[in-house]
């Protein structure tokens, strides 16, 4: 694993790129890579704080294989990522201007604010960008 | 004096068994030896790839049929 910073953008609400995205964020952190995770588009609602567990996720047959095999929750995951490692999330700025979100409006204790998109690009530079 | 700690991560998927042995890291001792049984198959190879990344040792992994037990050490 490279010492680069690893960007995770995740648009989607999709329950197997969201589950790959906190896999992903999670180990690397724990590895000694630096991971910044961006939340934008449909992913926000995954994100959304008080949700119930099967309300969080857009499903498809491999998310009704992760409930039934109770894999460990994306939401856990970030935690945990952000726990044990260097890992930052940041909603996207305009995701939140679109449905009249506050920063509040978000799981608790994940994000470390919003930002807008032109600047997690920038920061990307930086290191490598991977898109779900 | 070095201790062994036990985690039973079996019924626990990826990447389950690999946090848990990272989040009792931090509260051993340099020194001490954790070791996690696990139904995951990829336990076995993640978890000394990951020790060689960070710096911590590796005392060995058991295929032990219907799981496997690895140990590690806390190196720093």
């Amino acid at each position: 694993m490279s010492d680069k910073p690893l960007f995770i953008l995740i648009c989607s609400q999709e329950h197997e790129k969201i589950q790959m995205a906190a896999m992903m964020a999670s180990v690397a952190a724990v590895s000694e890579t630096p991971v910044h995770v961006f939340v934008s588009m449909g992913a926000i609602y995954a994100f959304q704080k008080g949700l119930a567990d099967d309300a969080r996720y857009q499903g498809g047959a491999f998310s009704d294989v992760l409930k039934d095999k109770k894999a460990p929750d994306a939401m856990l995951l970030f935690e945990q990522g952000k726990e044990l490692g260097d890992m930052t999330l940041h909603a996207c700025s305009m995701a939140l201007d679109v449905l009249g979100w506050q920063e509040d409006d978000l799981v608790d204790n994940l994000f470390d604010g919003s930002m807008g998109l032109t600047k997690y690009l920038s920061d990307a530079e930086q290191g490598q960008l991977v898109t779900l | 004096m070095a201790e062994r700690k036990l985690i039973d991560a079996r019924g626990a998927f990826c990447p389950g068994p690999l946090m848990e042995l990272i989040a009792t890291l931090k509260l051993v001792e340099i020194g001490d030896e954790i070791e996690v049984l696990s139904t995951d198959k990829g336990t076995a190879m993640d978890v000394p790839e990951w020790v060689a990344k960070v710096g911590h040792e590796m005392v060995g992994t058991e295929d032990k049929g219907d799981h496997w037990s690895v140990v590690v050490r806390k190196a720093k």
